[in-house]
C-alpha cells in the first residue's frame, strides 16, 4: 500500500483515536500530544501494518502502548508524596484518584464515574462499548486473551455501577 | 439519572455509554499538524531535476577541462613564449627533467637538440648554474639551461629554432647594445631575441619593476657568454 494511501486510511480514525486518547489523559493537550504521536510511530513503521487486517486497532493499539509508556511513567513520577516518598505502589485496577483541579471537567456523573475506573477497565469499556470494537480487536489492542477482555468488561461495568451508586448517595 | 445507571444491566450500561458519554472530536488544526509533521521537506518538482543536472554539467566540465584545446594566442612569437613559459614553469615546479653539467654534456646536448653552444655562460656570483636539459616545444627540438639567483629566482635560457619567427617591434627594449623584445605572458616576463635563426628565451618571474632591472642585467649576463649555433 502506498505510504499516501496508508496516511490517508489511518486519518479517517483520528476522531475516534482522540476521544479515546481524551479519556485516558483527562486532559486535551495532552491527547493532542498523544495522538500526534500515535500518528507519527504508525507512519514511521507503516511497513509493520500487513494490509487486509483491521487498521482500527492497529492504530489504537500503538496509541495505547503510547500512553503506557510515556504517559502513565510520567504519573508515576510526579506522584510523589510531599514527603519525597514515590508512590508508587498504585495496584493494578485500583481507581484513579478523583479529578484535580487540572484536569479536564467531567460532564455528567457517568462520564466521572468512567474516569474514576483504572485503565484496564476504562479502556475496555470504550474499546468494546462505546467504539462498539469486536472483542477480538479490543483483545489484539489490550494484548491480552478476548476471556480475559470479557473478564474485563463484566468487572468494568460493576465497578462503574459501584461508582455511580456512590455517587447517588 | 444514577439511579438507573447504577441498577442497570451490562447491556443497558452499554447502551449508556455509546449514547450519553460525550465524545471529543479531534481538533482540527491536529490532523493537519499531522499531516505537516510526516511530510517530506517541500522541495520544488522542478529543483531536484534541475539541481541534477547542474551537478551533472559541472562534474562534465571540470573533467573534461584538460582536454578542451587552448585558446592559443595568434601571433606565432606569443604562442611559442606560451611554451616555453610552460616548460619553465614546469622546470620551476619539478626541477629538470636530467639536468646535465656543462660543458662536459655539450656533446650529448648538441646531439640530442641539434643547437651547439659555441660559448656558454657557466654561472657567476649571481647567477649559479643548476643544469641543462634538451627540450621539445612546439614540435622544434630545443636546448634549456636553468640559472638561479641569490633571491631563489629561477632563470630558465632556452634556445629554439625558430628561423621564420617575427619579433613583435612594438615590445622591443633597447638594452646596451642588444634590442631584445620584453614578452609577458601568464605571470612570467621573458626575454626574447633572435640569433641568426634560433630564438632565444631569458624566463623568469622577476616582473616587478625593481626586479626588471635586475632581470636586465642577467640577460646582458647571459647574452654576452653565450653563443648558440644550428648544429646541422
Amino acid at each position: 500500500m502506498p505510504q499516501s494511501e496508508f496516511e490517508r486510511l489511518a486519518l479517517e480514525h483520528i476522531d475516534a483515536l482522540y476521544n479515546f486518547a481524551v479519556y485516558l489523559t483527562r486532559n486535551p493537550p495532552e491527547a493532542d500530544d498523544l495522538v500526534q504521536e500515535t500518528y507519527l510511530r504508525a507512519f514511521r513503521f507503516a511497513d509493520r501494518f500487513t494490509p487486509g487486517t483491521h487498521l482500527r486497532a492497529w492504530l489504537f493499539q500503538i496509541l495505547r502502548n503510547t500512553f503506557l509508556t510515556f504517559y502513565r511513567v510520567r504519573e508515576r513520577e510526579s506522584a510523589i508524596a510531599d514527603d519525597g516518598v514515590p508512590d508508587w505502589d498504585v495496584p493494578m485496577f485500583h481507581d484513579a484518584p478523583e479529578d484535580s483541579s487540572s484536569v479536564m471537567e467531567a460532564h455528567t456523573d457517568l462520564e466521572r464515574a468512567l474516569r474514576r475506573l483504572p485503565e484496564e477497565f476504562r479502556t475496555v469499556l470504550l474499546l468494546a462499548e462505546v467504539e462498539g470494537m469486536p472483542l477480538e480487536e479490543v483483545a489484539r489492542v489490550m494484548e491480552c486473551p478476548v476471556g480475559t477482555v470479557k473478564s474485563r468488561i463484566f468487572r468494568a461495568k460493576e465497578r462503574l455501577r459501584a461508582l455511580l451508586r456512590d455517587y447517588k448517595r | 439519572m444514577n439511579e438507573r445507571f447504577s441498577d442497570a444491566s451490562d447491556e443497558e450500561l452499554g447502551q449508556r455509554l455509546r449514547a450519553e458519554l460525550p465524545r471529543y472530536a479531534a481538533p482540527a488544526r491536529l490532523s493537519a499538524a499531522i499531516v505537516e509533521a510526516v511530510a517530506p521537506p517541500r522541495r520544488s518538482a522542478w529543483l531536484a531535476p534541475a539541481f541534477a543536472a547542474a551537478a551533472t554539467a559541472l562534474v562534465l566540465v571540470l573533467a573534461f577541462v584538460p582536454l578542451l584545446p587552448r585558446i592559443l594566442p595568434a601571433d606565432p612569437a606569443q604562442r611559442l613564449m606560451r611554451s616555453v613559459v610552460a616548460e619553465h614553469e614546469r622546470a620551476l615546479m619539478w626541477g629538470a627533467r636530467r639536468p646535465e653539467a656543462i660543458p662536459t654534456a655539450l656533446p650529448w646536448l648538441t646531439q640530442e637538440s641539434g643547437i651547439g653552444l659555441t660559448r656558454v655562460f657557466g654561472g657567476d656570483d649571481r647567477l649559479a648554474f643548476r643544469g641543462a636539459e634538451p627540450v621539445y616545444l612546439e614540435g622544434r627540438r630545443g636546448i634549456a639551461l636553468h640559472y638561479r639567483d641569490a633571491d631563489g629566482h629561477l632563470v630558465t635560457y632556452m634556445v629554439l629554432p625558430a628561423p621564420a619567427l617575427p619579433l613583435p617591434d612594438r615590445q622591443r627594449v633597447q638594452v646596451e647594445r642588444w634590442k631584445p623584445a620584453l614578452m609577458y605572458d601568464n605571470g612570467f616576463l621573458a626575454w626574447v631575441w633572435k640569433h641568426g635563426d634560433l630564438a632565444c628565451f631569458l624566463v623568469s618571474d622577476m616582473v616587478s619593476e625593481a626586479e626588471l632591472e635586475t632581470f636586465k642585467d642577467y640577460f646582458v649576463r647571459v647574452r654576452t657568454a653565450t653563443e648558440p649555433v644550428p648544429a646541422y
